[in-house]
């Protein structure tokens, strides 16, 4: 085949490179901090100290760390717990079943119960902590209104039920976002596809779980894409309501990499639980990118 | 045609991000909410007398350590800054802040700095920050809540089991938070100094600084000691087996204003704290009347653990800098706004207005601060006090304590977190750095 190119250019390295030069900025910039991360996920660099300007190579020591020190099996434990029953169960699966509810309702009562489950998603973090603590303390609104009146002793739900109150803090502030995508979803889903089904007279959780769940399955996967990777690493909300706490109940991986990174000062260690969290992510992105596909 | 429009609109953008570079240098200034009493009416002072403007960062309490640490190793940070008085060597030794003896020796107010107290603002014979104060650390206690549970006041006690005793009392009497030791990494520096530090001290005899984390004769930190066990077992007796306090109030959204809320709705029993309460239980910039702040609570001295040959009391002192930027971009200038702050008047009235412990002869011997009655009491206290263990590795010392606290929350076995200790030592400083006591 004969080379489309301008002989000129493509004989003369230096404008080739001068032409490549956006794009290697551009790719550049966005491995530079993956890359620093990496880098130093095989140093003991510190945030502060001697170490922040001596640091050395120590191999893979961070990476053993992760594995024989107190902290990061832990995390990760509470983390997967975190993601999976706030994004997975919580966000997702309410998310849909508000859209599907919504769907057949009149558009007033529709716009009202949207505006209300997006106020959560526009929210900012810090001030959702604030209301969340002062709700469900001991003499917030919950012991005042539910828990007191009907003779129990009030109960200090933050203490007691850390992990369960973030986790359905962040349900009620992450669901407009699946709520919208799967809205938008069932938009696309043709009527008559639908009105067919049911004159063959399947039953409407059959309209639902064999004709307009697997049309819209690309959006799940993509939906399930998008909540993992960002409750994965998720940080401002959990990190104002209970700084990981009580003792260790709430400290998922980023709240312990912060504390790790900035309190004990260790950015090398770091490093290292961010290199793990990137990779697995990584391997939750392959196994949802795999969903997307249409099957054959 | 395109290329003299883009050149055009090149040369506009450039014109443009050259103007936003203000002509005259301005000096950039961060501190704490808390302590704005102090620098403010300095930072106006400032400004009337030198002209130029001071770009102020005032910040929130809670992080605020984390904060500067990461400024002035990215590279971000104000020309002057205030940081707590531990993390001075720190970033004295990472070359992150200017060595201040050359100016303040041309700086005719330096004299009645306490020498003692510049230790903790210095690095190898460099001072590197001024002391805004110092302070003692106690337990407090509100009175309503003692009588509720029948403790005779004024509480007066001799070992930890007295405390213990005390704080099962409050917890029968209904008292929600017994008994609030500062605990976890949220609580960040407070869990170290108002809480570990202040038993540790009482935990074992002096003698070969059993009794701290560092033996500082030969600069080792002590991984594994009766004294850490002993104070662990403290925090697991309150905590987990007496749970003699719930934990939440170490993890709240901001610390500060939901223990002072427990404070001033009666919710809590005893509070381990320190002198600057004294001003901050309500509002450190505007503090109650003496009557006002009588009425409701009172304090006592932590005792020691009532081991034989332990202190009968302990006490640790604190306190915190105001330093300048290695990079900022007028030296002279940020200097100069540090001494605005430190100026006589500014910084007298400040100390006597929040019952702050003076760090400067010239306060300390005024008459109007030998004749507060708080302040007496607690340089009485002072008489018998020791300092954090300032040298580089403290802050990650410290944050490895906080760790131990927050395990200990979780009702994690001592034997379990004392190992987790000394292994994290060992990690960060190595094997002949890390020394441990039978």
């Amino acid at each position: 085949m004969k080379n489309q190119a301008n002989p000129w250019l493509t004989g003369n390295l230096f404008v080739l490179v001068l032409g490549m030069l956006p794009a290697i900025v551009l790719i550049g910039a966005l491995l530079y901090f993956t890359a620093w991360a990496f880098a130093f996920s095989f140093t003991d660099l510190a945030l502060v100290g001697r170490k922040s300007v001596e640091w050395s190579w120590v191999g893979l020591e961070n990476f053993e760390r992760l594995f024989t020190r107190r902290g990061f099996l832990e995390s990760l434990w509470t983390t997967v717990i975190f993601v999976f029953f706030s994004a997975i169960v919580g966000q997702s699966v309410l998310g849909f079943l508000l859209a599907a509810v919504l769907r057949g309702t009149q558009s007033s009562i529709r716009s009202v119960v949207e505006v209300c489950i997006m106020l959560g998603w526009l929210l900012p973090d810090i001030v959702a902590a604030f209301l969340w603590s002062a709700t469900t303390s001991q003499t917030g609104l919950i012991n005042q209104l539910i828990v007191v009146p009907l003779g129990f002793r009030p109960i200090n739900f933050i203490n007691e039920y850390a992990l369960p109150i973030v986790t359905i803090a962040n349900i009620w502030k992450g669901t407009a976002w699946s709520y919208l995508l799967f809205s938008a979803a069932l938009d696309s889903v043709s009527r008559e596809v639908v009105e067919a089904a049911k004159v063959d007279g399947a039953t409407p959780f059959q309209r639902i779980w064999l004709v307009q769940l697997p049309i819209i399955r690309p959006h799940i996967a993509t939906n399930m894409l998008f909540i993992t990777i960002w409750t994965f690493t998720y940080f401002p909300l959990i990190f104002a309501m209970t700084g990981g706490g009580p003792g260790r109940q709430t400290e998922t991986l980023a709240v312990f990499l912060y504390n790790q990174s900035f309190a004990r000062g260790n950015l090398g260690f770091g490093s290292a639980i961010s290199v793990a969290m990137l990779a697995i992510v990584g391997v939750l992105s392959l196994f949802y990118l795999r969903l997307l596909r249409e099957p054959k | 045609m395109l290329r003299t429009g883009f050149l055009t609109t090149v040369a506009a953008m450039t014109l443009m991000a050259a103007s936003a570079i203000p002509a005259q240098a301005e000096v950039s200034f961060m501190y704490p909410e808390w302590l704005a009493a102090l620098v403010e009416p300095g930072i106006t002072a400032f400004e009337a007398e030198t002209g130029e403007t001071v770009k102020a960062i005032k910040l929130p309490g809670q992080g605020y350590d984390q904060r500067i640490a990461l400024d002035l190793s990215a590279g971000t940070a104000a020309d002057v800054n205030v940081m707590d008085s531990f993390m001075v060597s720190e970033l004295a030794s990472a070359g992150y802040l200017l060595p201040l003896n050359e100016p303040l020796n041309g700086w005719d107010q330096f004299e009645p700095y306490m020498k003692g107290l510049l230790e903790v603002a210095s690095y190898q014979g460099q001072i590197y920050a001024l002391p805004t104060d110092t302070d003692v650390r106690m337990l407090w206690y509100d009175l309503s809540n003692f009588e509720k549970a029948g403790i005779p006041t004024p509480w007066e006690p001799k070992s930890w089991a007295d405390i213990l005793d005390a704080a099962q009392k409050l917890k029968d009497a209904g008292v929600q938070y017994p008994f609030q030791l500062p605990a976890g990494t949220k609580q960040a520096e407070a869990a170290t100094m108002q809480g570990v530090y202040m038993a540790l001290l009482g935990a074992d005899v002096p003698e070969g600084d059993r009794n701290r984390l560092l033996k500082r004769d030969t600069n080792q930190w002590i991984g594994d000691s009766p004294a850490l066990r002993r104070t662990f077992d403290f925090y697991h007796q309150v905590y987990a087996e007496r749970e003699l306090n719930p934990a939440d109030l170490n993890y709240a959204t901001d610390i500060g204003a939901a223990v002072r809320a427990a404070l001033a709705n009666d919710q809590l029993g005893i509070l381990a704290s320190g002198s600057w309460e004294d001003a901050c239980l309500w509002d450190c910039n505007t503090p109650p009347s003496r009557e006002e702040r009588d009425a409701l609570v009172a304090w006592t001295p932590w005792p020691g653990s009532g081991e034989p040959g332990t202190k009968a009391t302990t006490n640790i002192s604190g306190g915190w800098a105001i330093g300048v930027n290695a990079n900022a971009s007028d030296k002279d200038l940020a200097f100069k706004l540090v001494t605005s702050i430190f100026d006589l008047d500014n910084f007298k009235a400040w100390t006597l207005a929040t019952h702050r412990m003076a760090v400067r002869t010239d306060i300390s011997e005024s008459p109007e601060y030998m004749a507060d009655p708080f302040l007496a009491k607690a340089t009485a206290l002072a008489a018998d006090t020791t300092g954090r263990d300032t040298v580089p590795g403290y802050q990650t010392v410290s944050a490895l304590i906080q760790q131990a606290t927050s395990d200990l929350v979780d009702g994690v076995p001592v034997e379990e977190v004392v190992q987790t200790y000394h292994d994290a030592l060992v990690d960060e400083f190595g094997e002949e750095a890390v020394v441990t006591y039978e």
